[in-house]
């Protein structure tokens, strides 16, 4: 006899239908999965056995061949064992077949039948609401995360008994109420940015960037706060948008933090200096997702950038520039998204302390290298920097200039009022704007274009520098409230330029 | 041309001796055959053979690159007195070569790990003396001596450039281009025959051709090392005016500077100083001090506050000024070309005369 069920398979952060197709003959005693799987679903066979026959069923001693269409598909993880498990049933009689076409079963089993949630539950959801497939069916511990898909019906099975009740028409088990002992993903408030004294323009600069999305390069020598800077900008940021935070929670799902709650905060992702390429833009194996992906809508920080490998540093520019990540290899290509901002800290020289009186001691050509590593496309893609250097004595005793919430407060309504005005040309941030938009919704007044001209003369700006510059300008001017972009604002957005040499002697 | 051929040959044994202060000096002022005794080793024989063996004709030759020997009536007669290279090798032009040589002549020589100040200023003097008609002579190292070359340059193409290697490939990688503009727009010379690569002590040999070439030898920013003061001694010993610009009394890079003033050397604080010293003549006592009369009250503080060592933005809004407004003036004096961002998120004051943007 032929039973069939539904569900899906992770490729990447996509979904795929599976259909689970499980034929029951008379034959010699065999159990024998057809269709690219790989060895976790392999495995599946000896859980599904020992879940059927705990929960109470008869595993039939015949020969059985289960298919998981369509056939050239690899299918990964044990997220099938729920399908395969209620067609076995169904094929040999011991569960209701006709609603089997209705549902759709994710999940894993346990020896003893109880179902485990699986990662990528709510991309799953979304998927089952999409297909228009019917109800969904999952264990306990996913269940709140896909309930955040509008309009679709979960059931919860926390046993395999309880799925073959659901599939009989009976009642689902109840949705655990948010127990206390659940962990909560979001960490309280973060560090706050009162906490900095002095580094006024650092402050500045890094509530510019929060505010406008602009990616920020904080360069000093070791024991200024560049770190402790990065680390605040957590504190200002406004929250997410819920279609944010389904977006976010449903990458992180796929990531495998299982039965999270709704991602309320922005990815924060800081990975070491040692990371690879493919760690970086992901695609290492057809399912691996790079620190951009994870970084989506969130905060990318690098900390130390020169020591991090020239190609993960050029690896960068495509999604910087296109809020994306194209992945192409030979065997699969797929493209996914990388909307973030680019938080950096270095050190000016290699020693690290170039410009701190005499202290650097680090020759002509050892700047010259590091200069090379930083420059070029990257620091291209920077909008803004910000160069600390040691003042203790001022440090002490300055007084905190902002706190995070008031940052917060100023960024959130700079943001409004951007999203206001970008509204129709379907960005939200003005580090998104491109050379058309600049030119149609920036109207600069004559000292302004005074100032462009003479930067440009002066050998400052470069094309490209002069439309980061007047992005930053617009959001400077969103901070303050102002419809225009006055002189003041481009004078801030000029002086916190990225493209001036960075560190090191200059030529001329 | 056998004396270039024998340097070159003997490169490695000069190159052990000049850590030694004034020990190269006195090497390079013996004769041929006591030089080759003295460092051939155990290449003597074979050393001394080739040598009365050599032909002219042996020694590399590159395209457009003039050689002049001693007895040549265009060798630069500062050269002459010091009599040391027998030979020369130019790249650029000779009759440039001849026209830079008989005119005054200024050295700017420096230290190579300089602060934006030493760059600046370095720059700036080697501007006005080279619109005012004064050859700039230096090394081809970086720091000082590269700051000044561009500045040369810049202010109408009045410099010699002295290497330590082959005219031809006598830089390293990073100077290659600078070289290039030096040729086009000035001369670059050296004491070496071509396809001879930089060596260590030809860097240090190339300072007394430097100084001898010069009438004043400024040092703009010098640490106390005998290897930063060497251009200034070998000046003083040939009795040529040396001067030296004053810096911050805190800043090392500026000690050697501060010796030299202190043991006599003549101040210098502007391109007008040089020319004074050139002519030896006294300048009148009183200067306009402000050159920034036309800015408005914001923006001279800061420019001021930059010129006391007041000098990032983070310490320009230490007392809690507005980081907005600080940013805002930077940029206005940084787009009115009187300040400029140098190392650290530093700013430096420079003059407002109109430049050229190289590179």
């Amino acid at each position: 006899m032929l039973a069939r069920a539904h569900t899906f398979t992770i490729e990447g952060l996509h979904t795929r239908h599976v259909t689970v197709e499980v034929d029951v003959r008379a034959g010699l005693p065999a159990f024998t999965i057809v269709g690219l799987a790989d060895a976790a679903v392999r495995e599946a066979r000896e859980r599904v056995r020992a879940a059927i026959l705990n929960s109470g069923y008869e595993f039939p001693a015949r020969r059985i061949v289960a298919s998981l269409a369509p056939a050239d598909v690899p299918k990964v993880g044990a997220a099938l064992d729920l399908a395969l498990a209620c067609a076995l049933l169904a094929a040999s009689g011991q569960c209701p077949r006709e609603r089997l076409d209705a549902h759709v079963l994710f999940g894993e089993l346990a020896l003893d039948g109880e179902v485990r949630a699986c990662r990528g539950t709510l991309a799953v959801a979304q998927a089952t609401r999409q297909a228009g497939l019917g109800r969904l069916v999952l264990g306990p511990s996913g269940a709140r995360e896909a309930t955040l898909v509008d309009g679709l019906d979960v059931a919860v099975a926390e046993r395999l008994s309880s799925a073959v009740r659901v599939l009989g028409g009976g009642d689902a088990d109840p949705l655990l109420a948010r127990s206390s002992d659940v962990v909560r993903r979001s960490a309280g408030p973060g560090p706050d940015l009162s906490d900095v004294r002095g580094q006024h323009h650092a402050v500045r600069a890094l509530v510019i960037a929060a505010a406008g999305g602009h990616n920020l390069l904080l360069s000093g020598p070791p024991g200024t706060g560049k770190t402790m800077l990065a680390q605040r900008i957590g504190s200002i940021l406004p929250p997410l948008t819920r279609a944010q935070a389904v977006e976010v929670t449903r990458i992180r799902g796929i990531c495998g933090s299982i039965g999270g709650e709704l991602v309320s905060e922005r990815p924060w992702r800081a990975p070491h200096h040692s990371m690879t390429t493919a760690g970086l833009i992901g695609g290492a194996q057809r399912d691996s997702i790079g620190e951009v992906v994870l970084a989506h809508h969130g905060v990318l920080f690098l900390d130390e950038l020169s020591e991090f490998a020239r190609p993960v540093l050029e690896a960068l520019r495509q999604p910087l520039e296109d809020g994306r990540v194209a992945i192409v290899r030979a065997r699969h290509s797929t493209i996914y998204p990388a909307r973030f901002m680019l938080l950096a800290a270095t050190n000016p020289c290699p020693c690290g302390y170039a410009g701190v009186g005499e202290r650097c001691r680090c020759s002509e050509a050892e700047l010259a290298r590091h200069r090379r590593r930083l420059s070029g496309p990257l620091l291209d893609r920077i909008d803004l920097l910000a160069q600390l250097d040691h003042d203790a004595a001022s440090h002490a005793s300055a007084p905190a200039q902002i706190d995070s919430a008031r940052a917060r407060d100023l960024v959130t309504a700079a943001r409004e009022r951007q999203t206001a005005r970008l509204r129709e040309d379907g960005v939200t941030l003005n580090a998104h704007m491109d050379a058309s938009m600049l030119r149609r919704l920036l109207a600069l007044d004559e000292r302004c274009e005074g100032m462009l001209r003479s930067a440009h003369e002066r050998g400052l700006l470069s094309a490209r520098g002069r439309h980061r510059v007047l992005r930053v300008a617009r959001t400077i001017a969103d901070l303050n409230e102002s419809e225009r972009i006055r002189a003041r604002d481009l004078g801030s957005a000029i002086a916190l330029r990225g493209d001036a040499g960075l560190s090191g002697k200059r030529a001329a | 041309m056998r004396r270039s051929w024998l340097l070159a040959q003997l490169g490695g044994p000069l190159d052990c001796n000049c850590r030694a202060d004034g020990r190269l000096i006195d090497l390079l002022a013996l004769g041929d055959d006591e030089l080759t005794k003295a460092l051939a080793g155990r290449r003597l024989s074979e050393l001394r053979g080739q040598l009365a063996d050599f032909e002219p004709g042996e020694l590399a030759r590159g395209n457009g690159i003039a050689e002049i020997c001693r007895h040549d009536r265009r060798y630069p007669r500062g050269l002459r007195a010091l009599g040391v290279p027998p030979m020369l090798f130019a790249a650029g032009e000779l009759r440039r070569l001849v026209r830079l040589t008989t005119a005054p002549v200024v050295a700017i020589v420096g230290t190579g790990r300089a602060t934006d100040y030493g760059l600046e200023i370095a720059g700036d003097l080697a501007r006005g003396l080279a619109a005012s008609g004064v050859t700039v002579a230096g090394e081809l190292a970086d720091g000082i001596a590269r700051a000044a070359l561009i500045g040369a340059l810049e202010g109408g193409g009045g410099a010699v450039s002295v290497l330590g290697g082959g005219v031809d490939v006598g830089a390293p990688a990073r100077s290659r281009s600078l070289l290039a503009e030096v040729k086009r727009g000035g001369v670059a010379v050296s004491e070496l025959p071509c396809e001879t690569p930089p060596r260590r002590w030809a860097a240090a040999a190339a300072k007394r051709i430097v100084a001898a070439l010069a009438a004043v030898t400024v040092v703009v920013e010098a640490d106390d090392s005998s290897r930063e003061l060497a251009g200034a001694r070998i000046a003083q010993a040939l009795g040529r005016t040396v001067a030296a610009v004053p810096g911050r009394v805190s800043s090392r890079a500026s000690c050697g500077s501060h010796a030299l003033l202190r043991a006599g050397a003549r101040l210098v604080t502007g391109p007008a100083d040089v020319l004074d010293l050139l002519c030896d003549a006294e300048r009148p006592a009183h200067e306009s001090r402000d050159r920034h009369a036309g800015l408005d009250a914001r923006l001279r503080a800061v420019l001021e506050s930059v010129g006391a060592g007041i000098d990032t933005p983070q310490k320009l809004t230490a007392n809690g000024e507005d980081a907005g407004e600080v940013l805002h003036a930077l940029s206005e004096l940084e787009l009115r070309g009187l300040l400029a961002r140098g190392d650290g998120g530093r700013y430096v004051a420079r003059s407002a005369v109109g430049r050229l943007v190289v590179r």
